[in-house]
Parts: C-alpha cells; structure tokens; sequence
C-alpha cells in the first residue's frame, strides 16, 4: 500500500490524467479525496495497492505537465489491513 | 470573446491566431485532412504561408508528422476535423508517444456549447489520448492561444519529447478578439546530470572487465550521436544498439556488435549476457530487446543514462543513476580502460561467429541479401523508413546505418501503415534526401492511399515491396509456435501491385529472380521522381536468429532448429 499527495494545477482533465495513470501503470485504487488549495490549485490525496515500487509511481506522476508536486507515504501494511492514514509530513 | 471596443485595433480569429503561433513556433509544414469543425482553420490555411500536406487519411497524417518530428527533432504538425477526423489520428499519436517523438496535433471540435451533448461528431478527443499524449489542452478562450501554442510547442520538443494535442472548439476558432499581448515564454528547464552520479559512473564503469554499452533512441533524439561516439572512442567499450539505436555507431565500426534482443545478433545477445558493467544509454528496457527480463545480462551492474527519471529502476535496477542531458553525462564519463583486451578480442570473435550470411539455399531473391546491396551500393545520404514485420527486422540486421536519422521505424507501436506515410514526411523534411520505403505487402495496404500524397505532390519516394503473400512475421510465430497451425495469415490473392502503383501514376517494375536485382534497384534509385519495385520472395522465408517468448537473449533459435524452411 502506498499514499501519496498530489498537487496539481486546475486544468482540464488533470485529475482524470493523474488517476488514469495511477490504475494504467497498475496500482490499484483504493482511496482518493480531492481538495483544493488557497491558490486555486488542487490537491488529492490517495491510497493505491500494488506489488510496484511507490517511488516509481511518484516519479510516473511527476511527469505530468499538470502534477507539480508528488509526496510518498508509504503506510504500514497489519495483518494484510493498511493503518489509518497518517497526516503527511513535509518532505524536502 | 474579446470584443475591442476600439475600431483601430485589428481583430483577429481564434483561427488567424493559432496560425500566428504556429508561424512563430518555426512551423512550415503541416500534415493533415480538413472537416466540418476544423474548417474556420482550414479557412485561415489559405494564403498564411504554411504549406499544408493533404494526406488521404488522418492516420497517414499523423504518421508523416511523425516522421517529419523525427527526422528534424521539432514538432512534426498535423491536423484534423472533430470526430472520425480525430479518431483516425489516433494509432499516429500513440506511435508517436511511444517511441517520444516531438508531435503537436491540432483538433477541431463541435462549439464549446455543444460539448458534452452527443452533437454531430462530437468525440472525446481529449479523453481518448489522454493516455498516449505527454499533454493535451481544451482551447476555452482566444487570448490564452499565444501562450498555450508556444508551451505546446515547448512541452512536445523538450525533455522527453512526445505528442501533445490542442482541441480547438469551432466557436473559438471563429471567435473575433484583438491580438493578444504576447509575452514569450522563458526557456524550458534544462537538467543537467548530478556530478556526483557520473563520477559514480566513471568509477564503476573503470572496474569494468567485461563493459558493454547499449546505445538507445535517446542519443538521437537528444542531439547526442557525437558525444556518444566520442565516449565509445575514449572507453573503447563494445556498443549494442536497440532498434531505434542503430546507427548511433555507424554499423561498420570495430567496437559495434550488432543490434541486441528478439532478432539481435548472435555477438550482441551473447555479450549482453555476458557482460559485466552495462552502460544503457537512452534505452528502456523493452521486452523485445530483453528477452526474459529476469535472466537479462544476469552478472551485470547497471549504469542507466536517461533524461527520464521514471525510466529508472522501472523494469531493470539501475546501481548508479544518471538523469538529464544524454551528452553533458557522456562527455563527463572518463573511465580508465585498462585490462579488457580479452574481453573485446571475444567480442570480436563473436562477430566473426555470428556474421550475417547470404548464401541462403533457394532459387528465389533473398531478401537480406537485396536490402544489403541497397545499402552499399546507394548514395551517401539514404533515408529508409519502414513497416512492420519480417522486412522491418531485415532492414534491421542487414543495411548499413552511419547516422540514426536514416532509418525510421515504428518501435515502440509496430504500427503496420508505417512506412509509406513515413516516407512522406521525411521526404518533405529533408527534400535532399534519397528515401526509401522498405514495405510489406500486408503492411502497405494499411495506407496504400498515400500513394496518392506521394503522386500529387510529387515526392520523389523509392518504394522496395517485399513481397511474401503473407503477413510473414505472424505466419512464422505460426509455424514455430503455433504447430503450424496457419490462422488467416494467407495473402496469396494480393492484388497486382505493380499496377496498383500504376495506377497511381507511379512508375513500378517487378521483379523474382536474383538475377534482375541489380538492374532493378538501379532502376528504381535512378528513376526520376517516385518509383515503386515490387519483389516477389519466398513466402516461407523466416528471420533468424529469434529469442522465442520467455527465453533469455543468448538462447537463440537459428535457420536449422526450425522444422522446416
Ligand atoms: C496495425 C497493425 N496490425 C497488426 C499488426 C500485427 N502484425 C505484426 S507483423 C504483421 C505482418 C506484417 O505483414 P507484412 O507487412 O506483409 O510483412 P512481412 O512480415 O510479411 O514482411 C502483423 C499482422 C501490427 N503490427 N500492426
Ligand atoms: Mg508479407
């Protein structure tokens, strides 16, 4: 199970562009809440499973136009149930 | 709209400006097919100062962009109506997408009131490509136009390029609005390699006593052919190439052992699996140049050099890293060279092993053997594009490639349709060129209307048909994996091709014996204008050597393990 939070701009199809990449490139789905910041930017926040490395999937993201920045949380898998979500930390 | 309330100032159309920004983009040359929602542009075409190609079928344009953003490493321009138009430029997209090709695809639209409402040839164009573009727009106002052309242009040719697609409602296209305040967009970032990395490079690549060097698409695409062969001179290291590699080092260099992968040769697969240190220069791992991926270059470290930070690690791990500028990280690594003398004399004695052979048994024209001579005998400057199938890998391991930019071939797609529209394109980007379409007779029938583009605007296109009644490579899995069991491979009802040319008014010979080759490639590379030479071969003719499904690079079937010939 990886997390990862997303910035990215408000374009047209930008989410649609970042999910489609997130289930093509075969990570599964399995949360996602879509916020908005001050900026007028969008932010989304999601859980996705997957036997591929979570780092990869950040930088797939990070190749988008529309993605201007990607954090990766990876969560701590118990008895094959992900944690709650934790707040992410700022990563530099 | 922008309506200026001042009578002095000059309106413009959505149309007129998107032509202005492609003008300034350097763009010269446009591919493409007109239609119901793309007609406002269409209108502005004329007299703009843009020279558009007519191709008869959207995919054809595309497909020439293609080849054009290729040859001249800027965004190859086409163009098409809403709905079916945009539908049919899908599979050029995605080609182009796949082997990163600089691509900027303009749609019209039905009017921004009308989307969403099922309206005449309405097609979610931008849905549809989400996927296989690198970025896409909706244009929703004519004063974003300048800037949002520009980025196209800038997103489509730099880092990794790729297709981008601008959809352009029909309202926008028509709406009026004084020219908007241009403000060029700065520079696009360049990423220059961490020093540290290509030290680590250097370093690891020194300890190297079995060092190879795979030499992929990116140095072309990158501008980095020279500074490549400059760190081939310097290491001395065995290159490989993959498909779209060939030609970074001219075929008959020392240090070059051939192409790697399915139908590699034998010297390039055995010294990937055998080398110690891999240097991967713009490449990406792809199964057809891997084989099995878990038994690839088993007693390899690997140093991958790639603009692309999600190329690395993603199929094959990387020990050291080098992203950004293919030629800034070549130039940088300066390894010693010490203590490989064994190492490259085996290398040279698995290309005295595994040397292509042309005394092939048969009384018909063999068709390594043509593509061969055509290569040697022809002058300087031959570009060949290719289609899809057993010719293409012909083309592959027999003609002789000094510079990358002379051989087009679909790759990552294995788009069959390839070739013709290719060679268009070329043609046009560099009308000095002598070009060469190496086609199938399955895959030129795929858009055997480009004829017609070849004929009116005159391209002076040399057409080689190999022609094996069949779509030869799926009738050699067939035989060899599919016990023989031959499932709707037969072409032998083929149309006359020779008169098809003909009809086309393109002058066209044929040919089946070994004896009229020379005179007929003489003919074909002489003849002024477009020419089309049909080759009758064997249709029982297979590429060899082959890596079969799920086995590793070094375990290749030749001529004589196959059942029969
Ligand atoms: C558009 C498309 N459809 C199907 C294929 C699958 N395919 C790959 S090679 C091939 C046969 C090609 O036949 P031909 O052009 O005659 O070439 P040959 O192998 O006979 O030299 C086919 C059908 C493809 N690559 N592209
Ligand atoms: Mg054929």
């Amino acid at each position: 199970m990886h997390t990862l939070r997303i910035q990215i701009r408000d374009n047209d199809g930008a989410v649609l562009r970042a999910l489609g990449l997130i289930e093509r490139r075969c990570y599964r789905l399995r949360s996602c809440v879509i916020g908005e910041t001050n900026d007028g930017g969008r932010t989304m926040e999601v859980s996705v499973s997957s036997s591929r490395s979570g780092d990869l999937l950040k930088r797939q993201l990070e190749r988008l136009h529309d993605v201007m920045k990607v954090e990766l949380q990876p969560v701590a898998i118990v008895d094959g149930q992900h944690s709650a979500i934790r707040p992410l930390g700022r990563r530099n | 709209m922008t309506a200026s309330p001042n009578p002095a100032v000059k309106l413009r159309s959505g149309s007129q400006m998107l032509i202005d920004a492609l003008r300034r983009n350097g763009v010269e040359h446009v591919f493409g097919y007109p239609g119901g929602a793309i007609m406002p542009l269409y209108d502005a075409l004329v007299g703009s100062g843009l020279q558009h190609y007519l191709c008869r079928h959207e995919q054809g344009a595309a497909l020439a962009a293609d080849a054009y953003g290729r040859s001249t490493r800027k965004a190859g321009v086409c163009m098409a109506t809403s709905g079916p138009g945009a539908t049919n430029l899908v599979t050029g997209i995605a080609n182009a997408f796949m082997d990163s090709v600089p691509m900027v695809v303009i749609t019209g639209q039905v009017p921004t009131a009308l989307l969403g409402t099922d309206a005449f040839q309405e097609v979610d164009i931008f849905g549809i490509t989400l996927p296989i573009v690198k970025h896409s727009y909706i244009v929703r106002d004519i004063a974003t136009i300048p800037h949002l052309v520009d980025e196209a242009f800038q997103l489509a040719q730099g880092g990794r390029p790729g297709p981008v697609l601008i959809d352009f409602p029909k309202d926008i296209s028509t709406a009026m609005g004084a020219e908007p305040d241009y403000q060029p967009l700065p520079p696009a970032e360049f990423t220059l390699p961490d020093t540290k990395a290509i030290k680590t490079a250097s370093e690891v690549l020194g300890q190297a006593r079995r060092p190879l060097v795979i030499a992929g698409g990116g140095i072309t695409i990158s501008d980095s052919v020279q500074a490549f062969r400059e760190f081939a001179a310097h290491t001395g290291v065995p290159v490989t190439a993959t498909l779209k590699g060939l030609g970074v080092m001219p075929t008959d260099d020392d240090c070059f052992v051939g192409m790697l992968g399915m139908h590699g040769n034998g010297a390039a697969n055995h010294a990937v699996q055998n080398c110690d240190v891999l240097v991967v220069v713009g490449a990406r791992f792809d199964d057809r140049a891997t084989g099995q991926l878990a038994q690839f270059a088993p007693s390899a470290r690997v140093i991958h050099l790639d603009i692309d930070p999600a190329e690395i690690s993603k199929l094959r791990r990387a020990e050291v890293a080098v992203i950004g500028d293919l030629a800034t990280a070549l130039d940088g690594i300066r390894p010693g060279t010490a203590g490989r003398a064994s190492w490259r004399a085996q290398c040279a004695a698995w290309k005295k092993e595994f040397a292509w052979r042309y005394d092939a048994p048969g009384k018909g024209i063999y068709a390594p053997k043509l593509l061969r001579d055509l290569s040697r005998l022809s002058p300087g400057d031959l570009t060949i594009t290719c289609d899809v199938g057993q010719h293409q890998m012909w083309v592959a391991q027999h003609c002789k490639f000094d510079d990358p930019l002379d051989h087009l071939s679909s790759g990552g797609l294995g788009t069959m349709g390839y070739g013709l529209p290719a060679a268009i394109g070329v043609k046009i980007a560099k009308p000095e060129a002598t070009v060469v379409c190496v086609s199938g007779d399955g895959s030129i029938m795929m858009n055997i209307q480009e004829l017609a583009t070849i004929k009116r605007y005159d391209l002076e296109v040399k057409i080689i048909l190999l022609d094996n009644s069949a779509l030869g490579l799926v009738r050699q899995w067939q035989e060899l994996f599919f016990n023989e069991n031959y499932s709707e491979v037969d072409l032998s009802d083929n149309p006359d091709f020779a008169l098809v040319a003909e009809a086309f008014g393109i002058p066209s010979r044929s040919i089946s014996k070994p004896g009229e080759v020379a005179a007929a490639l003489d003919w074909l590379l002489s003849a002024e204008g477009p020419a089309l030479l049909h080759v009758s071969i064997n249709p029982r003719e297979n590429v060899w050597p082959l890596v079969a499904p799920g086995n590793p690079n070094h375990k290749m079937m030749q001529a004589n393990s196959a059942k029969k010939r």
